[in-house]
């Protein structure tokens, strides 16, 4: 049997995150106050040496570390190139924001570091307590950057519902890995599906256990029914912060439970069934609650956190299709996954951007937007008819391929359900794209005189786009917006371009999601 | 051996029935004596106040702590956990190669990291 530390030098990605996350905390202590946007350039850079490192040291390697805890595979190195490049965007787009809005950068950006690292070993640990602990990480990093924006009620109000329910949804998961271990003796993914396909008698403690760590999880996701802390941290958290959420814990939270449930659950048949049947009825709740109780909201924010509750019920309705015999159901969750992730951070750039001019996030804020600042509406509109669905965006293709994978389980009626609640979404996309585009602008408030300096020439390209003025009256008495900064322009612009790109030609991404899925279903 | 495991949870049981008896039955006990008129009752202000390891009372039990309990808490636990791992650590030091002192290095200066941490925002400093 190997040693422990024989191969330690596959973790070498994660010790020079864990790195990179201490220089961020110590230089913060040494940079003046206004030199501190400095640190989130480190961050960036750090972050794609990282992917550099990850790309140059670990394509085509299989290993377990410490005896099976971890795993290096084409799985841990696909999530970890995701988050880390996650982590890239989502820093791009909170470096204006930070400067304007928080105080204690460094934290900021070292907190963030630390929950990257959480959430790649997320997507690496094969062991319940060791995916407990990673979850931990990342949960501790994200409850106190809910609360950043400290002179804020709400801030603090979403944090503490969001430490409360985190605390308390931990505890149910650690109840229900302890309920586990006493009745099978195991903790590791593997040896759970040995256990749980050879066992004859049915333990109480067994199912009451693994219903708790599917509790404990869902409230991780915010799966319906444990979704109740989603909106109300969403609103609080600071906006890079919402993004951060809603993309990049939700993408990581699934990473886990992916594994888990290929590893763990699916491989022992017979269980399976049983189980499918409970995961499929938190997939239907989620989609149907998600994007039923998204149609009456009128804050961003709370709009974006009940629009990912229901795509949370699609991802799982993905996970109802896996299977040992097919990749479908995991290609189509991964690939979600990712199409999702893009989508939403073109949102949140959007998003940002508009809160940054205007520090409002409300739905009727964004009247006449279209005229007021059309590349922000543009995006806006791309990336929600993207995540509602329709074709040549990436929303369509990955739908496409994930209710495929749900049909071909056969679970109609859950595919049809979900198709369903994709129009449903459309119709709460559709009215803030209406608000955009068909709304007049509210009439520019009196404080005009007081921009003298930053005043921007008012949009001289409005007529060369095909906009006919006939829609309202009250024309030219809106105030144009300030171009959004040229890093977020950059995030959006990559945004739009993938998310475009990816759903015309998805062939190169589909290929390293087959290569990822395949790493944890072997039979597929 | 899991049945046995879990047989042992009864012990705890049994212990937790004690621990509620004891306390129970005694105040029981004296609140009986004073029915049957054994136990006197002539209570005095001195009497009725909160105990406080003897020494007389200062102020309400209901005042608040400074928050930097709390820091100082964290602090000593950083350290705490500092030395439950270097105590075995140094016993087993002549034993154990090069690479276990390496590793306590990169411990302790974790550790460090925390600590600089603490100092340079001054939350050792009790009065700013």
């Amino acid at each position: 049997m190997p040693g422990l530390t024989d191969n330690l030098y596959l973790l070498t990605p994660e010790f020079a995150l864990a790195g990179l996350a201490f220089l961020v905390f110590i230089i913060d202590l040494l940079l003046p106050e206004e030199r501190k946007d400095l640190l989130g350039w480190l961050s960036v850079a750090g972050l794609l040496g990282v992917v550099a490192l990850s790309l140059v040291m670990l394509p085509g390697k299989e290993a377990t570390l410490y005896g099976g805890l971890l795993a290096v595979d084409g799985y841990s190195l696909f999530f970890k190139v995701f988050f880390l490049g996650l982590g890239v965007f989502i820093i791009l787009s909170s470096i204006d924001y930070v400067k304007l809005h928080l105080n204690h950068p460094g934290e900021f950006y070292g907190l963030l570091l630390f929950s990257i690292l959480g959430m790649n070993l997320m997507a690496q640990s094969r062991e319940l307590l060791t995916a407990y602990i990673s979850l931990e990480l990342l949960s501790f990093s994200l409850y106190v950057m809910v609360a950043y924006a400290l002179n804020n009620a709400k801030s603090n109000e979403g944090s503490l519902k969001y430490i409360i329910i985190g605390a308390f949804s931990s505890a149910i998961l650690l109840y229900g890995i302890s309920m586990v271990y006493s009745a099978l003796g195991v903790t590791r993914f593997e040896g759970i599906s040995a256990a749980l396909s050879s066992i004859t008698d049915l333990r109480p403690a067994l199912w009451v256990g693994l219903a708790l760590i599917m509790v404990g999880l869902g409230f991780k996701l915010a799966a319906v029914p444990f979704h109740m802390w989603a909106p109300d941290a969403y609103e609080g958290a600071p906006l890079p912060v919402t993004a951060y959420l809603a993309i990049a814990s939700k993408a990581a939270a699934f990473a886990l439970v992916l594994r888990l449930l290929s590893e763990a659950f699916v491989p022992a048949a017979d269980r399976w069934d049983q189980w499918q049947i409970i995961v499929a009825t938190l997939a239907a709740l989620s989609m149907l609650v998600g994007n039923l109780v998204a149609l009456a909201q009128r804050n961003l924010k709370r709009l974006m956190a009940y629009s990912s509750i229901g795509h949370v019920g699609y991802i799982l309705a993905g996970a109802v299709a896996l299977s040992t015999d097919s990749l479908l159901g995991a290609n189509g969750i991964i690939f979600y996954l990712v199409g999702y992730s893009i989508t939403s951070i073109v949102v949140f750039a959007a998003l940002i951007a508009f809160f940054n001019a205007t520090g409002q996030e409300e739905i009727p804020d964004l009247a006449g937007l279209a005229d007021r600042q059309p590349f922000l509406a543009m995006a806006i509109a791309v990336s929600f008819f993207s995540l509602g669905g329709l074709p040549i965006f990436v929303g369509f293709t990955m739908k496409f391929y994930l209710f495929t994978a749900v049909a071909n389980a056969g679970y109609l009626w859950l595919a049809g359900l979900a198709i369903f609640t994709s129009l449903v979404s459309l119709y709460y996309y559709l009215q803030v794209i209406r608000q955009m585009y068909i709304q007049p602008a509210l009439a520019a408030p009196a404080t005009d005189a007081a921009d003298g300096p930053g005043e921007h020439p008012p949009a001289e390209p409005e007529s060369e786009h095909t906009h006919t003025p006939s829609h309202h009256e009250p024309s030219g008495d809106y105030e144009p917006l300030p171009r959004p900064s040229a890093l977020l322009l950059v995030v959006m612009v990559l945004g739009l371009v993938a998310v475009v790109g990816l759903g015309v030609y998805p062939a190169p991404l589909l290929e390293l999601v087959e290569g990822a899925s395949a790493a944890i279903l072997p039979g597929g | 051996m899991l049945e046995d495991y879990f047989r042992q949870y009864g012990l705890i049981a049994i212990l937790a029935l004690v621990a509620v008896a004891v306390p129970t039955s005694m105040l029981a006990f004296s609140w009986l004596a004073s029915r049957v008129g054994i136990r006197p009752a002539n209570p005095t202000p001195v009497k009725l106040e909160t105990y406080e390891c003897g020494v007389e009372t200062i102020g309400g039990a209901w005042n608040r702590f400074n928050f930097r309990y709390y820091l100082y808490a964290i602090l000593f636990v950083i350290f705490d956990v500092e030395v439950v791992f270097l105590y075995p650590w140094a016993t087993k030091f002549i034993r154990l190669e090069l690479f276990a002192l390496i590793e306590m290095g990169v411990f302790v200066a974790i550790l460090l990291v925390g600590w600089a941490y603490a100092w340079r925002k001054r939350d050792l400093e009790w009065g700013s």
